[in-house]
This record gives C-alpha cells, sequence and structure tokens, in this order.
C-alpha cells in the first residue's frame, strides 16, 4: 500500500482511553493538510473503512485478529516511535508502507 | 457535571514504592474524587501489567482496561508528581496522569498532554513545578499556554 492512498488511520487501544487518543491526535494534527482523517477506537471494534491500523506492539496481535484484512503498524513508545514517523512520511510523501 | 481535573485530584508531593504502588494511589485518587469504583484501581494494575502506560518524557498515564469503563461514573484525570521518581519497567516515571473515562470528555485534556509532551520545554515544566495550580493551567485546552 501506499501512503498517498491512505484516508483514514485507526489508532488502536484497549479501552480508547489513554496513549491511543494521545496519539489520534498528534497524528490527526501532524496530518491534517494531508486530507487524512485519524480515530481512536478499541482494538475490538476497527471500523471496516479504515486504510490502515497503529497500535501499541502490546495489542498487535489482538488488532490484526480484529482487522485481518488491514495493515497494522505497531508502536513501542508514544513518542518519536520510528515507525509512526515512517508511516507519517509515507502519507506526506508517498512511499510504500511496510506493514 | 464535576471538574475533569479537579485541584484536590493534583498532588504534587507523592512518593510510590514502585509501578504498582503509584497506579494504585492514581487509581485512589479517582476512587475519592468519585468517579470509579474501588474495583477500577484492579483494572488499572491490569492494564499496566499487560501494556504499560509510559508515554515518554517521564509521564505514564495510568488507565483501566476495556472490561473496567463498567467501573467509572464520570470521565476525570488526577495528577500524581513523584519527585523521587518511579521505576517503571526501566523507565523513569517523574509524573502520572490517571486516567478513569467512559466518554470522550478527557480527549482534549489528553490532546493538550500530547503537545506538551513534544515540548520538551513544557514538558519539564509539568514534571517539575511546584503549583498545582500551574499543572491545571497547563493542561487546560485552549488555555493561555503558548509555548514560547
Amino acid at each position: 500500500m501506499d501512503g498517498k492512498d491512505i484516508r483514514k488511520i485507526v489508532v488502536a487501544c484497549d479501552a480508547g482511553m489513554g496513549s491511543s487518543v494521545m496519539l489520534a491526535s498528534s497524528l490527526r494534527k501532524e496530518l491534517r493538510k494531508a486530507g487524512v482523517t485519524v480515530e481512536h477506537t478499541p482494538v475490538n471494534s476497527i471500523p471496516g473503512d479504515a486504510d490502515i491500523v497503529v497500535c501499541h506492539a502490546g495489542l498487535g496481535a489482538r488488532a490484526r485478529n480484529s482487522a485481518p484484512d488491514k495493515p497494522v503498524i505497531t508502536f513501542q513508545v508514544f513518542l518519536g516511535d520510528p515507525a509512526v514517523a515512517r508511516l507519517v512520511k509515507a502519507v506526506k510523501d508517498g512511499g510504500e508502507i511496510g506493514a | 457535571m464535576p471538574d475533569l481535573l479537579a485541584r484536590s485530584a493534583v498532588r504534587l508531593d507523592a512518593a510510590a514504592a514502585d509501578r504498582d504502588d503509584a497506579v494504585r494511589q492514581c487509581g485512589r485518587a479517582l476512587v475519592a474524587a468519585g468517579a470509579a469504583e474501588p474495583g477500577y484501581v484492579d483494572a488499572m494494575l491490569a492494564r499496566e501489567r499487560t501494556v504499560s502506560t509510559y508515554v515518554g518524557e517521564g509521564v505514564a498515564i495510568p488507565h483501566g482496561t476495556l472490561a473496567g469503563k463498567e467501573l467509572v461514573h464520570h470521565d476525570a484525570l488526577c495528577v500524581l508528581r513523584f519527585p523521587g521518581g518511579v521505576d517503571w519497567n526501566g523507565e523513569r516515571v517523574a509524573l502520572c496522569v490517571g486516567i478513569a473515562a467512559r466518554g470522550d470528555g478527557h480527549v482534549r485534556i489528553l490532546a493538550e498532554l500530547a503537545q506538551i509532551l513534544l515540548d520538551p520545554g513544557r514538558a519539564r515544566r509539568l514534571r517539575e513545578t511546584a503549583d498545582a495550580d500551574e499543572v491545571i493551567r497547563l493542561l487546560r485546552p485552549d488555555g493561555e499556554e503558548i509555548a514560547p
């Protein structure tokens, strides 16, 4: 999948209470100009129109089970995670996304 | 509608033996604020043991699991500062923002926290200030706080 084709990113979390909310808000701010929608949802209810799922590495398996047809990108740290930085760059500049 | 972050839920001189102790103290502060049932504390510990809520810059945001949401009465936050630091799976945590949420009331404050953590100067002030009102001011969405 090419970053330019992404219209909707879902940040998944167990409860949708904590870091997913923070990551979604900072991604939303960063990608506003790129016209990309960013939502946060519990990992068990990833919406069907998501183009890509971002979640903490500890939830990766649950996200892949919940949305088997979607690329899942996992991060270890909320601040400055290289996987998230690569995703942002691919969305802004285009380029293949390694899921 | 109660305050999302009450001044009485901000404690700047907390001390904790370890991570679980810090999470329990956050949970008890939320329960004391009337935001959750006592059982929510266990939901917070369960979450912490599965996936750490450390978010960087010496800050962790303990909160419950999806199942624990049923024990939340209303959206609320607490801030506990640990001047002596708390070992958090190898990271050093100086500040916890505890969260009880069943709706989206806390989202704007967390968005503000995200912006603070991306700005090392403001993150440092949040960790180091001895003024509870400044903590509330820093976290207030769309407040007067503008990064220099």
